[in-house]
């Protein structure tokens, strides 16, 4: 009960601090904000630096997913770490790791033996759902690799991918999705993604330029110039973030679902 | 012009039929034959809808070899409706599925033939 109180306090204390720090927004389509109109005596504004220099400097005809992976790739790396620390915060939370004493994993393993699969008639389910979740997956890897030309990227074909193994998990059992996508595997991909994200922002810094200014990687994966060297990183960072997310999303589902034992769940 | 008047058809086809789903979620007694509306409903309309859509697109095609884009927009709508037609039913199913599970019972009037004590001794 305690306990509760403080977490209201807490959340209170913070969504008060973000609503005091939209305060300081301009107001929605305010010509006069600096997005729209530039600083003063600053020249042109920064969505028209965007929309005269974006393809010019990148190749890219998304402008949203240049924005994100180019121009404030520092900020999307750190939302990948966003997404990994709420995973692990579930994890930490909800996961039952060995105490014997513990009174939901008791209750849990009675659980599992009066749970019997042949109980219902689970065919047509299973069927539709062995022959969808690769159309899923395709789905998903061409959202990722699609991401410069049309809307996706690493977060929407992460959570169209993680979302299969979900559906795997519901249609079947969490076990047989787990027999797939380990929780060691798991975890070991999410850190995988954000390894690569930071992987491509420290090579160009051993190049000789910032932290995550791709064009400078143009010897390394042969193209034709900064440009080209740009679009193909993003791809490689989106593939990472579409790791992270895949892997969390899966992994807070898991916990979730089983609370925290990742036995039979729903 | 006469690619416009069928895929209006399919279109108006699938609203008539989206209005008959919405009706019946309202309007039928018990949890089976509302879901009921909702899966057999919302199947159909969706995939004539989707496929009013893929036949409009036909409308400015002329010779392969300029128009081949508006095909892969057909292609893609297709893939929409396909996979509508797998998916709608079996969500249905899970749902139906479900509300047995959890004891949901059928309206059905006193007096009328029914198998349910035979199939299962939950109600």
């Amino acid at each position: 009960m305690l306990s509760k109180v403080f977490a209201t306090i807490a959340v209170v204390i913070t969504g008060g601090l973000l609503l005091y720090g939209v305060y300081d927004f301009p107001s929605f389509g305010d010509p006069n904000s600096p997005p729209n109109a530039g600083v003063e005596g600053g020249g042109e504004s920064v969505s028209q630096y965007f929309i005269t220099n974006t393809y010019k400097d990148t190749k890219v005809p998304n402008m949203v997913t240049a924005v994100l992976a180019d121009y404030r790739g520092y900020d999307t790396m750190f939302e990948t770490v966003v997404v990994f620390a709420a995973g692990v915060a579930i994890f930490c939370i909800m996961r039952v790791v060995g105490n014997a004493n513990d009174p939901r994993k008791k209750e849990e393993e009675e659980s599992v033996h009066s749970f019997t699969y042949g109980d219902h008639n689970r065919i047509i389910i299973g069927t539709t759902c062995r022959v969808i979740i690769p159309v899923i997956q395709l789905f998903g890897l061409y959202v990722i690799a699609h991401g410069h030309y049309s809307p996706g990227g690493g977060f929407q074909g992460g959570v169209l991918l993680g979302s299969s193994f979900i559906l795997l998990a519901l249609s079947s059992d969490l076990n047989s999705a787990l027999k797939r996508f380990s929780e060691y595997n798991y975890f070991k991909l999410a850190a995988v993604g954000i390894l690569i994200y930071a992987g491509f922002g420290l090579a160009s810094q051993f190049l000789g330029e910032n932290f995550l200014d791709y064009g400078v990687l143009q010897p390394l994966l042969f193209t034709d110039g900064p440009e080209m060297a740009r679009s193909h990183s993003m791809l490689g960072v989106e593939i990472g973030v579409a790791f992270t997310v895949m892997a969390i999303m899966f992994s807070i589902y898991a916990n979730l679902a089983s609370h925290g034992t990742l036995k039979d769940g729903l | 012009m006469i690619i416009s008047i069928i895929s209006a058809i399919f279109i108006g086809t699938g609203i008539i039929f989206f209005a008959g789903a919405a009706i019946g979620i309202i309007r039928f007694p018990d949890f089976y034959t509302r879901t009921h509306a909702a899966g057999k409903g919302d199947t159909l309309s969706s995939l004539l809808v989707i496929t009013g859509f893929a036949i409009y697109q036909l409308n400015g095609f002329e010779s392969f070899s300029e128009n081949w884009p508006i095909l892969l927009v057909i292609l893609k709508l297709l893939g929409v409706s396909i996979f509508i037609l797998f998916t709608s039913p079996t969500a249905t199913h899970a749902l139906m599925d479900a509300g047995w599970e959890e004891c949901s019972k059928p309206k059905i009037k006193e007096g009328r033939p029914n198998h349910l004590g035979e199939d299962s001794d939950q109600f």
